[in-house]
């Protein structure tokens, strides 16, 4: 992990940060509110320090009580994945504004998370479902959108997000839970 | 009555069909023995007064038989060929080798639905691979095969040629429009477009030999190429002849310039919305135009039916009626002596062999022996039979070539078609006409 | 029969109502379908002359069940709309709803032609969950295996790309080569297409006696095979003229698309995800990245050819370096992974696939996205078209490699 990054980011987009900024492995996590989206990836596009240029992932998230879109960004200025999450979409209404102004190749993965979530993202000029029919009405990635039948339970137990419906957020995503984790097979 | 009847609903559907048709035939033939025994000599003489027409019908329903096989052994030479060259094995289950699969593919063809899909113009439709169909065969009539071996020696021949073949495209066209499909309608306006803009270097490329040649007949032309092969034409007008090849392979919708049909864009072009036996049309017309564009390069530069050198004169003096009596015995006792004769060896060399089929072998044999005896007797010995043998191998050399091409070479572009046509091929056929014109005169004088 | 009006708006292509009238037999403009997006109302409002061509989902060369409706000036392509979802089943939905080994063989299909790219990315991104540390030896193997499906990959597109330029031969060939290679990592993983061998901490089997036979023989003439297939196409003046400058893209349209792989490197960005931010054992491996400053067909054609013989490299040096020791890390049956994100990138052949993991803390992945190279360079076939012929399009098409169980996921 890149130390210098965090101590960049949090120089430039101090008052922007959602949460901390955390590290582990070979990422770099920050989070912003949907709000800031445009602002922070142009200055990471943008600005000679950071040189974010490769959007390499852009997705969808249903944490059970919101919505996050998260982008994975690629630099030659250092060694990780920057993971940008806009935070706190309102899971009935979930908007954020779009990043095809920076990369228009993110206009299908918003068509996809837009397909999958119903998050709308204002900017996106084709912004139509993409794998699902267009006389269809549900989000089938929500967490409230559970599989019908049993098939794909596993024979080892565990929680099911079906039976369990909505994951408890507080646990699931917004935790403090340190990031180091018992090594298993070590 | 009721017997009739009742015999009558006994019988079968097909048992109705022969019983119906055997007295019908029946009366025919007896009618027609009584109208020849009646009219006979009148009939004679009128056939006799027409011999050209005669001869015409006579040839076109040759020529109509003719073509099915000749587009059948194209089409298993083209999927035996590109198999070879793509490292397959090909079709090995109809017939020995699969040589029947073709014969096979032209059954299924004929036992498809044949479907004419809603809002087609069914007229056009229908019509649109008679005309294709037509047009291929129709030149045909002019091809010198071999010496006296030729439906009509036109003097136009050449210009008969041309004009006919390219109706073929008049009906590619009727296909495209009347299908009612946008894939069709691209493939039958690309034919037009690329057919007409290949006539004129193709018609070009040969104006150079004609002055050459001074004749528009075709037998015209193949008898001025008699002698050693130096003298065919290919060696007087070889840019003529590259030009002519590249666009025959473009007129006769051959890769690289197959995009009438070029699958990976516009799935089958105005083929797609066929079936049956009017695919089978247009698809045996494919195979058609591939070998009368063949045996047009070899009638116009690789001589024709002449044998590369001057064959020298055998003839074998065999005069049956010389021999007299004996040649019933001959012909009485020489199959059965040949085949034990052949038999021998089998029969008492491999002792697993059975005496029956050893005996099948030696007749197999013998009539092998003895067919290819009277295939060479009559080489030597006929001018038609050693021309249309030259012929055929000289057609098929090229129609190898066509199916090489079509598995090296990718397709080109119909932008780069076009601008090859107009930008290189006419310029260049314009050349050699002015080359050759200039040596005639400059020769002449 | 009057021929409808063609110009003005159109119905939508995934409009519903836009069926077959059996009574006229023709496809009637029904009144227009009021445009959900500013894209679309652009899109299938017609200018003078210009038609609408659907193409797909059933077509010689759409390389899959992919629809593509065109908008035709003649034979120009003046915009496209591809239309997706005729293999989607939901991966991700599945993979949310099955356990962390399951989930390998649920993404296995995805890119069915390389599908040991597929497992990868998902696998790392598993193992950066449960900071395990995979044996070297598995890492080896991992390469190995994958890049001898990278290979057989590159050799197929070869002869799709041909096949879509209108050559026969080549892709007869190039599949001899694939089932050369297929048949040796059946030997090894026990499956000829979905191979379902990685594992999470390791992989599912040693290197067996008939995989390295098959290995070493194949290795002994790959080289000298694989050039003697490019004559076929390399020295080809047809395929050459067809390919070159065809769909350029420069390097700053390249990145606007976010596209990765043999297609961004072949407008002279030496981004290779095994060198921009290695992973598995790739920092120990010397090979190069090429790249290609041109940007069209045939770049991106010559790249991946190029890329073969890197692979070929690789491999070479992957049997020299292969430690021994175990293939698996220990671990428990059930994977419980504390909460946490994970994201994991790979390269292959035909871009970066990567892999986002959520997990809560439960057996099963809480949030799975995988992003899949093949759904981006499909987008920017519609920039790369510009005012191209019919043929081109299938040929710029081929030439971005994409291939339709990845792009549905």
């Amino acid at each position: 992990m890149d130390r210098a990054l965090k101590g960049r980011l949090e120089a430039r987009f101090g008052a922007m940060l959602a949460g901390p900024i955390r590290q582990r492995h070979d990422e770099t996590e920050m989070r912003i509110g949907p709000g800031d989206v445009t602002e922070v990836l142009r200055a990471l596009h943008d600005e000679p320090d950071f040189r974010f240029e490769m959007l390499s992932d852009l997705a969808g998230v249903d944490t059970g009580d919101h919505m996050q879109v998260v982008y994975h960004l690629w630099s030659d200025s250092t060694a990780d994945w920057l993971r940008v999450i806009a935070d706190g979409l309102s899971r009935e209404d979930p908007r954020a504004p779009s990043a095809t102004f920076l990369w228009k190749g993110a206009e299908w993965m918003e068509r996809e998370a837009y397909d999958m979530f119903g998050i709308t993202f204002e900017g996106n000029r084709d912004l139509r479902r993409i794998y699902m029919p267009p006389d269809y009405t549900s989000f089938p990635l929500r967490k409230d959108f559970l599989l019908p039948d049993d098939a794909a339970r596993s024979p080892g137990g565990g929680v099911r997000h079906m039976e369990r419906g909505h994951a408890p957020a507080s646990r699931a995503e917004g935790s403090d839970a340190p990031d180091t984790i018992r090594r298993l097979g070590a | 009555m009721t017997a009739i009847a009742r015999t009558w609903g006994r019988l079968t559907l097909p048992g109705k069909v022969v019983f119906t048709l055997v007295p019908i035939l029946a009366a025919l033939t007896v009618g027609l023995i009584a109208v020849i025994a009646i009219f006979g000599g009148a009939i004679w003489d009128i056939l006799l007064a027409n011999l050209g027409i005669v001869r015409f019908v006579i040839a076109v329903t040759i020529i109509l038989l003719v073509t099915i096989p000749i587009a059948f052994l194209n089409i298993y030479l083209e999927m035996k060929v590109i198999a070879l060259m793509n490292l397959r094995v090909g079709p090995d289950r109809v017939g020995p080798w699969g040589s029947l699969l073709s014969v096979v593919h032209g059954l299924k063809v004929l036992m498809k639905e044949d479907f004419t899909p809603t809002g087609a113009d069914a007229v056009v439709f229908t019509w649109a691979p008679v005309v294709t169909y037509g047009a291929a065969v129709m030149t045909v009539l002019v091809l010198p095969f071999a010496p006296g071996l030729i439906a009509q020696d036109f003097n136009i021949g050449l210009l008969y040629f041309f004009a006919v073949g390219g109706m073929g495209v008049v009906g590619l066209l009727m296909a495209g429009w009347a299908s009612f499909n946008k894939y069709s309608l691209l493939g039958g306006l690309r034919s037009a477009a690329q057919i007409i803009s290949y006539e004129i270097p193709l018609t070009l490329s040969v104006v150079g030999l004609l002055i050459l040649a001074g004749t528009m007949s075709l037998n015209g032309i193949v008898e001025q190429q008699s002698g050693w092969f130096t003298d065919w034409f290919v060696f007087r007008q070889p840019l003529g002849f590259l030009i002519f090849f590249i666009a025959a392979t473009a007129e006769g919708n051959r890769t690289p310039f197959d995009l009438t049909e070029a699958d990976s864009e516009i799935v089958a072009g105005f083929a797609t919305e066929y079936s049956g036996m009017r695919f089978g049309f247009f698809f045996f017309a494919e195979y058609v135009n591939v070998f009368i564009l063949s045996a047009l390069a070899v009638v116009l530069f690789f001589g024709g039916w002449n044998a590369p050198f001057p064959f020298p004169a055998i003839s074998i003096p065999i005069d049956l009626a010389a021999i007299g009596l004996p040649l019933l015995f001959l012909i009485a006792l020489v199959p059965p002596i040949a085949t034990l004769i052949f038999a021998a060896p089998f029969y008492l060399m491999r002792s697993s062999m059975r005496w029956w089929v050893a005996l099948i072998v030696g007749f197999v044999l013998f009539n092998v022996v003895a067919g290819g005896l009277v295939f060479a007797w009559a080489f030597v010995s006929f001018d038609w039979v050693a021309g249309l043998v030259w012929f055929l191998a000289k057609t098929f050399g090229f129609v190898f070539v066509f199916v090489w091409m079509r598995g090296t070479l990718p397709r080109v572009r119909i932008d780069q078609l076009m601008g090859f046509a107009w930008k290189w091929l006419l310029p260049a056929a314009l050349l050699n006409l002015f080359v050759t014109a200039a040596a005639v005169v400059v020769v002449g004088s | 029969m009057t021929a409808p009006s063609r110009t003005g708006p159109q119905p939508s292509a995934d409009d519903p109502r836009v069926m077959l009238d059996r009574d006229i037999g023709v496809f009637e403009p029904v009144p227009p379908y009021p445009p959900r997006t500013e894209r679309e109302a652009e899109f299938y409002t017609l200018g003078d002359g210009q038609m609408l061509l659907n193409m797909g989902p059933q077509h010689p060369s759409t390389h899959g069940v992919l629809r593509v409706v065109l908008k035709l000036d003649g034979e120009k392509v003046v915009d496209l709309d591809p239309v997706l979802g005729y293999l989607h089943r939901g991966v991700e939905k599945l993979c949310e709803n099955a356990d962390y080994h399951q989930v390998i063989s649920q993404v296995d299909p995805l890119e069915y032609i390389s599908s040991l790219f597929c497992e990868w990315s998902p696998v790392i991104a598993f193992e950066k969950l449960l900071d395990v540390d995979v044996p070297r030896r598995a890492e080896y193997i991992r390469v190995l295996s994958g890049e001898l499906n990278r290979i057989a990959s590159h050799a197929l597109f070869m002869g799709w790309f041909a096949l879509d330029l209108g050559g026969l031969t080549p892709i007869l060939w190039s599949f001899i080569e694939r089932d050369e290679i297929v048949e040796m990592l059946a030997a090894l993983t026990g499956q000829r297409m979905l191979f379902n061998y990685f594992r999470i901490g390791g992989v599912n089997g040693d290197l067996n006696h008939e995989f390295m036979s098959r290995l070493g023989d194949w290795m002994s003439r790959a080289t000298k095979q694989i050039e003697s297939n490019l004559t076929l196409l390399n020295q080809n003046e047809i395929f050459v003229r067809r390919a070159r400058g065809l769909g350029v893209i420069d390097t700053a349209g390249a990145l606007r698309m976010c596209m990765t792989g043999p297609n961004l490197r072949a407008t002279g960005v030496p981004f290779d995800v095994r060198r921009a931010h290695p992973y598995s054992v790739y920092p120990e491996l010397d090979f190069d990245v090429p790249t290609r400053t041109e940007g069209d067909s045939l770049a991106r054609y010559l790249l991946r050819m190029e890329e073969i013989k890197q692979s070929i490299r690789i491999i070479d040096q992957c049997l020299h370096q292969m430690p021994d020791g175990p293939i698996m890390a220990k671990l428990p049956r059930l994977l419980r992974p504390r909460p946490g994100r994970a994201y994991a990138a790979i390269e292959g052949p035909r871009g970066q696939y990567s892999t986002y993991a959520i997990s809560d803390g439960t057996d099963q992945p809480f949030r799975m996205r995988i992003h899949d190279p093949s759904f981006i360079h499909l987008q920017s076939v519609g920039v790369l078209m510009q005012n191209n012929l019919i043929a081109d399009t299938m040929a710029i098409m081929a030439s971005l490699d994409p291939v339709m169980g990845g792009v549905d996921k």
